[in-house]
C-alpha cells in the first residue's frame, strides 16, 4: 500500500498534462519545425565536409543523435526549476511542506505523470520515425535494453540536477536567471546541441568530466552502437550511476540546508 | 484617442523611471538574469565555434558569414526583449482580472501595457550582439561607409518589427484561448532557428519559412543586403515593408483581442 500514494499522484500528472492538449499540439509542432531545421542544418554541413564520416560519425549517426537529444530533453523537461521557483514566491510550497510526504518524492512523483505523457507523445513517436525513416540506422538487439536503463538513469541525473537548481531559488527568487542558465548548461555540456565527438580536445574533456553528458550523450552513445564491448556499457551506465548518486545526494544535502532558512511571502 | 507623439514620449519616460526603480530593489534578480542572458549568448557563440572546428563552410556559408548572421539575429531581438517583455505577462493579467486596469486609461491601450515593464537584461544581448557583429564585419572586410552602416540600421529596424509582429501575435493568443504560453514561447524559439541561412534548406522549407512563418525576416533576408550586396534578392529589398505590414496587422490583433475583453468580475 505504501505505492498507491505515489501512484495517485503519477496519475494526477498524467490528467494534468492531458488537460493541456493545445499546448502538447503546439509542442509537437515546435519539434516538428526543431527536426525540420536539424536536418537541412546537417545535410548542408556534411555536404560542405566533403566526406562522409568526420569524428567517427556519419551524416544519419549525428541526425539521429540530435533527434533523439532533442526528444529526450523533450520527455525529461519538467519544468521543475519554475515550478518550485513559482511556488516558493507565491507561498504555495508550504501547502506541499505540510503534506506527509518528502517534497522531493511529492514532486518527483508528480513529475512522474508529466513525463510518462510526454514518453507517448513525443518520445515514442520520434523513435519511430527516426526508425522508419534511418532503415536500420538504429540497431535493434540488446543495446535497447542498455538504453532504458540508461535512460531511466538519465531521468534521476536531470530531476536531482533540476531539484538543485530549483533549491537556488529560495535563496535568490530570480527564477528566469537560474532557469536559463541551467538549460544552457546543460543543452550544451550533454552534447544536446552539438555531439560531444565534435567538440575540441580540452573542452571534451571538461564535458566528459561533468554530470551533464550522462543525461543525453550516454544513453544515445549506448543506443547507437550494436555490439558494445562490454567493458564500455560497464563503464557508461556505472559512471550514469555514480553521477546519480552524486547529484542526488548532493539536490538532497543542499534542499535540507536551504529548508532551515525558508522565508514564505504570506501564501 | 489621439495624443501628440511628445506626449507619449514624456510618459514613456516617467513610467520608464518607475519601473526602473522598483527593478533597482530586486538587484541580484536584475545580475543574475543578465548573467543568464549573457551564458545564452556565449553557448550560442560557442556552439558556431564547435562547428567550425569540424567543418570549413556550412552550405557555402563562412564562419564569420554565420556569426554575422546570428549578431544581426541578436541585436534585431534587442527592442522586443527590452520594450515588448510584458506580452511575456499578459496571459496571467487577462485570466486574473487585472488586465482591465489598463482598460481605463486615457492613451493608447498597446502603448500603457508594454510601457509598464522595460526588460533591462536585453541590453545585455545587444551588446553582445553588436560586437559579435563588428567582429564578423571586420573579419569579413565589409566596408564602413555612413551608407552601410544606414542600410544596417534600416534593415536592423525591420527585422525586430517582424520578431515584435510574431510575438504579439502570439500573446494576444491569449485573449481567445487558454495556455497560450506554449505559442509564445514556440516564437521565441523561432529567434534561435533564425540564424541560419535558407539556403540551407529545400524550396518546400524554403517557402514555408518565409511566407508561412517568416522566421527568415528576422535575419536572413535582411542581412543579405549588407552581407552579399552583389545578389540581393527582391524579398531582401522588401522587407521593410513586410516587417511593417506584418507589425501592423499584429498591432491590430492585439487591439482586437484588448477591445474584447470583458474581464473576470471581480
Amino acid at each position: 500500500m505504501k505505492w498507491k500514494k505515489y501512484l495517485s499522484l503519477t496519475r494526477a500528472g498524467i490528467l494534468e498534462a492531458l488537460q493541456y492538449r493545445l499546448g502538447l499540439f503546439v509542442m509537437v509542432i515546435g519539434n516538428l519545425i526543431y527536426l525540420i531545421i536539424v536536418y537541412f542544418l546537417w545535410r548542408a554541413i556534411y555536404a560542405s565536409a566533403g566526406t562522409d564520416v568526420v569524428n567517427g560519425m556519419t551524416f544519419s549517426d549525428t541526425l539521429i543523435y540530435l533527434v533523439l537529444a532533442t526528444a529526450l530533453f523533450a520527455f525529461m523537461e519538467m519544468y521543475i526549476v519554475w515550478e518550485m521557483g513559482r511556488s516558493i514566491q507565491t507561498g504555495a510550497i508550504t501547502l506541499t511542506l505540510l503534506k506527509p510526504m518528502s517534497y522531493r518524492s511529492y514532486s518527483f512523483w508528480n513529475c512522474a505523470g508529466g513525463v510518462i505523457v510526454q514518453f507517448f507523445c513525443t518520445f515514442l513517436p520520434t523513435f519511430l520515425v527516426v526508425l522508419l525513416v534511418t532503415k536500420g540506422a538504429i540497431p535493434l538487439g540488446i543495446n535497447l535494453l542498455y538504453f532504458a536503463v540508461s535512460v531511466i538513469l538519465s531521468v534521476s541525473i536531470n530531476f536531482s540536477i533540476d531539484l538543485f537548481v530549483g533549491t537556488i531559488c529560495m535563496y535568490t527568487e530570480s527564477i528566469w536567471g537560474i532557469n536559463i542558465m541551467k538549460q544552457v548548461v546543460v543543452l550544451l555540456l550533454s552534447g544536446a546541441t552539438i555531439p560531444l565527438a565534435f567538440f575540441p580536445e580540452p573542452l571534451k574533456t571538461i564535458a566528459y568530466c561533468l554530470p551533464f553528458q550522462s543525461i543525453y550523450n550516454a544513453p544515445l552513445s549506448l543506443l547507437l552502437t550494436a555490439n558494445p564491448q562490454p567493458s564500455v556499457i560497464a563503464e557508461t551506465l556505472g559512471m550514469q550511476l555514480v553521477w546519480s548518486i552524486v547529484t542526488m545526494g548532493f539536490s538532497r544535502l543542499f534542499w535540507q540546508v536551504s529548508l532551515r532558512r525558508i522565508t514564505v511571502n504570506g501564501g | 484617442m489621439h495624443r501628440g507623439l511628445r506626449f507619449y514620449f514624456c510618459i514613456y519616460r516617467k513610467i520608464l523611471a518607475q519601473d526602473l526603480k522598483s527593478k533597482m530593489s530586486y538587484r541580484a534578480d536584475f545580475i543574475i538574469s543578465t548573467i543568464g542572458m549573457i551564458c545564452t549568448n556565449i553557448s550560442g557563440f560557442l556552439s558556431f565555434w564547435i562547428l567550425f572546428q569540424n567543418f570549413p563552410s556550412v552550405g557555402g556559408w563562412s564562419y564569420y558569414e554565420m556569426l554575422f548572421l546570428y549578431g544581426f539575429s541578436l541585436v534585431a531581438m534587442t527592442p522586443v526583449q527590452c520594450l515588448l517583455d510584458n506580452n511575456w505577462s499578459l496571459r496571467y493579467q487577462v485570466f486574473s482580472g487585472d488586465f482591465v486596469k489598463y482598460c481605463f486609461r486615457p492613451m493608447n491601450l498597446f502603448f500603457y501595457y508594454q510601457s509598464e515593464v522595460f526588460d533591462v537584461k536585453g541590453l545585455g544581448q545587444m551588446v553582445f550582439g553588436i560586437g559579435t557583429l563588428i567582429y564578423a564585419w571586420v573579419h569579413l572586410e565589409l566596408a564602413c561607409t555612413a551608407w552601410m552602416v544606414l542600410k544596417l540600421v534600416v534593415y536592423l529596424v525591420s527585422a525586430s518589427l517582424v520578431m515584435a509582429a510574431l510575438q504579439n501575435a502570439a500573446a494576444a493568443s491569449c485573449f481567445w484561448i487558454e495556455n497560450s504560453f506554449y505559442l509564445l514561447d514556440l516564437v521565441m524559439r523561432f529567434k534561435d532557428y533564425a540564424k541560419y541561412p535558407m539556403t540551407i534548406f529545400n524550396p518546400v522549407f524554403r517557402f514555408v519559412f518565409t511566407f508561412v512563418l517568416p522566421i527568415a525576416f528576422i535575419a536572413y533576408y535582411p542581412s543579405l543586403v549588407i552581407l552579399r550586396p552583389e545578389a540581393v534578392p527582391l524579398l531582401s529589398w522588401l522587407s521593410p515593408l513586410i516587417a511593417i505590414l506584418l507589425f501592423y496587422l499584429s498591432y491590430k490583433i492585439w487591439m482586437k483581442g484588448a477591445a474584447g475583453y470583458s474581464g473576470t468580475g471581480s
